[in-house]
């Protein structure tokens, strides 16, 4: 009879405990997902800079925005070429 | 006792009756709507939208590229006050506020506002803090270098369901790999709306598209299309275009058209602009066809260069019609040197005479025309050459110089470009290779369509087209200290059944240097006023960007 009582204490216990790591658990979880939401939120936030960034380095670094800028800047196209053939020698020697 | 009992049991039939009925409406009536209440309480499934690949020119810089933009939508069962909230995203996103309200008044959990918000409306919108108003990222293409290569590139519209589709040229063509594959995330709330466990039940599947890297060198195309605007200005065409490849693997390293469109708007352009003439616009090639024959004639050793023309002294009469030389000069026992060189008609009459039907159709079968060439474009067509039975005398003969046979600017360029490659003709491709969402990358690998004509006879046309150069009608426009080889054309184009002697096609085709080509180049003109001739407009335009291509090459002229 004492056995059996014990045994059920000890069960009791066990389920008692086990209730007790759940909850624990259960409430680290949920707050690992409060502070995994921070950091998707962050990590979302750098990636949406970062295509931000790009899109204004592609902008500035493109050939039509700096053929304007030079335009601006008094740049002219070149119309005309010397062309040096090989028949002319750049240098004589001394 | 009896009426008791009866009114007791009819009572709780009604009243069974009355949870039935309950039953009924929340279990089927309101199912739909307390399941996606349900769903909403317990997690949002979240669409997780791949990224569309992007296309870099050779330099690997992308000349179509994402840029970030919002979705602007609502809860109206959230939305306390419908009439202000209309009222400032009306005001806020340019739109009419009738139609704001009508969305807000729907009975659903979730309407779409507005697409393509970028990131100031949309601060300025969350600064307000509107209860009931969310934002879904989305991507929307971004053309760094505006409208350049545009018929080339396509752009991306929407398909009946609402989501991006590419729409012609590579966007088109390459949808699905640009495209890629979008996957779905659950996202579970607990009790206060808050995430837990971020996105722990995320289905796999979510795979952003592929990138595109071209042959198309962003320099070259800059300056062609430069030029080419220039050009078709300078000389009054109605149009323009411009093709250059490289002769040894068939990479296409410009392609351009003028008048193009804006792919940001494109919506505002007619729908004519959208296709790229060079290869969906079908034309009479005129004498830049006559390399062509000619080399077909000369590899079947029909002829020889020094052939003499015993049919040229004057107009040649052949079905019933009366063939001219476009300038009515006749060169009596002139050799097929000199038929290029003049551009002579009647010399490519007796050409042809040489060739015979089969010849011909054998030849410019294998020169691919009358096939398309399989460029990985959208929007490629052709036009098959007839079957020999519905060839009259008078088709084979005004064949030899381009006239009355349609074919597309890309399968001249091609099959000039086989002249220019020892007579072997690869097929055109603009993407040099595919990279994946996880950096692989795979070349794709020049391909050898077929060989028309043999090295020796490639070398001779050339030499044979070095000449038209330098002595033709285009040898004022010549690159001097450059060995290049080329052939004018002024076709005529054929309307409601007769040719229209006032306006013309204008072209120029050929390829530098010619004794180890760096580039093979089609410049057509169409209906140029400053004058009717291809000498005299598409020449210039041609040595011009020849010059600063092989300046570009580092290539440096010898001799005169």
């Amino acid at each position: 009879m004492k056995k059996a009582i014990l045994s059920i204490g000890i069960l009791t216990l066990i389920v008692f405990g086990l209730s007790i790591v759940r909850i624990y658990i259960s409430n680290q979880v949920a707050t690992s997902g409060v502070l995994l939401g921070q950091i998707q939120e962050q990590s979302n936030s750098y990636k949406m800079e970062n295509i931000q960034l790009a899109e204004n380095l592609y902008t500035k670094s493109s050939l039509t925005n700096i053929a304007d800028e030079a335009l601006k800047d008094g740049y002219i196209e070149q119309k005309t070429d010397f062309v040096l053939n090989g028949q002319v020698p750049v240098a004589y020697k001394q | 006792m009896t009426w008791r009992y009866r009114f007791v049991f009819l009572g709780l039939v009604c009243l069974f009756l009355l949870v039935v009925a309950r039953l009924f409406y929340w279990q089927v009536v309101k199912a739909q709507e307390l399941s996606l209440l349900g769903q909403q309480q317990y997690g949002t499934t979240l669409t997780l939208t791949p990224q569309r690949g992007e296309i870099e020119t050779s330099d690997g810089f992308p000349i179509a590229a994402n840029k970030l933009s919002y979705l602007v939508f609502a809860n109206p069962k959230e939305i306390q006050n419908k009439e202000a909230v209309s009222t400032i995203l009306a005001s806020t996103l340019k739109l009419d506020i009738a139609s704001v309200s009508a969305s807000l008044a729907l009975d659903k959990f979730w309407v779409p506002i507005q697409s393509g918000v970028d990131v100031k409306t949309k601060q300025q919108l969350e600064s307000i803090n509107l209860p009931g108003v969310g934002f879904d990222n989305q991507y929307q293409r971004f053309y760094p270098e505006a409208s350049m290569a545009a018929q080339l590139l396509g752009f991306v519209g929407k398909d009946s369901a609402g989501n991006d589709k590419g729409y012609f040229g590579l966007e088109g063509f390459y949808d699905r790999l640009l495209s890629g594959k979008a996957g779905q995330a659950v996202e579970v709330h607990d009790a206060f709306g808050r995430p837990i466990l971020a996105e722990m039940n995320q289905s796999s599947g979510e795979t952003d598209g592929a990138n595109l890297i071209l042959n198309i060198d962003r320099s070259i195309q800059f300056l062609v299309e430069q030029k080419l605007k220039d050009g078709v200005e300078q000389y009054g065409a109605t149009s323009g275009m411009v093709g250059i490849m490289n002769p040894q693997t068939g990479a296409i390293l410009a392609m351009a058209a003028y008048p193009n469109f804006d792919p940001r708007s494109y919506q505002d352009y007619t729908n004519d602009l959208y296709k790229n003439p060079f290869i969906s616009d079908l034309y009479e090639p005129g004498s830049t066809f006559k390399p062509l024959v000619m080399s077909g004639a000369l590899d079947a050793k029909l002829v020889t260069p020094d052939t003499k023309c015993n049919a040229c002294a004057g107009p040649v009469s052949v079905g019933g019609y009366q063939l001219e030389t476009w300038d009515n000069k006749y060169f009596p026992n002139t050799n097929m040197i000199d038929v290029i060189q003049h551009s002579d008609n009647t010399g490519m009459v007796f050409v042809t005479q040489k060739l015979g039907l089969d010849g011909m159709i054998n030849y410019l079968g294998k020169f691919g025309i009358g096939d398309s060439t399989n460029i990985d474009l959208q929007g490629e067509v052709s036009a098959s050459l007839k079957p020999k039975s519905q060839w009259y005398a008078v088709d084979l003969a005004t064949t030899g110089f381009g006239q009355g046979i349609s074919i597309t600017p890309i399968e001249l360029l091609d099959a000039t470009a086989a002249i220019a490659n020892e007579g072997i003709r690869m097929e055109p491709q603009v993407v040099a290779a595919v990279r994946d969402a996880d950096g692989n990358t795979t070349q794709i690998q020049p391909k050898a369509l077929d060989a028309p004509i043999n090295a020796e006879t490639a070398k001779v046309m050339t030499q044979i087209m070095v000449n038209a150069v330098n002595k033709g009608e285009a040898s004022w426009a010549r690159l001097k200290g450059y060995s290049i080889a080329g052939k004018t054309g002024t076709a005529s184009i054929p309307v409601s059944g007769h040719y229209d002697p006032t306006q013309t096609i204008a072209s120029f085709v050929g390829f530098a240097p010619s004794d180890n080509p760096k580039f093979v180049m089609l410049v057509i003109l169409n209906r140029p006023t400053a004058s009717i001739y291809g000498a005299d407009t598409a020449a210039p335009i041609f040595f011009d960007i020849a010059q600063s291509l092989l300046r570009y090459y580092g290539i440096p002229p010898e001799g005169n």
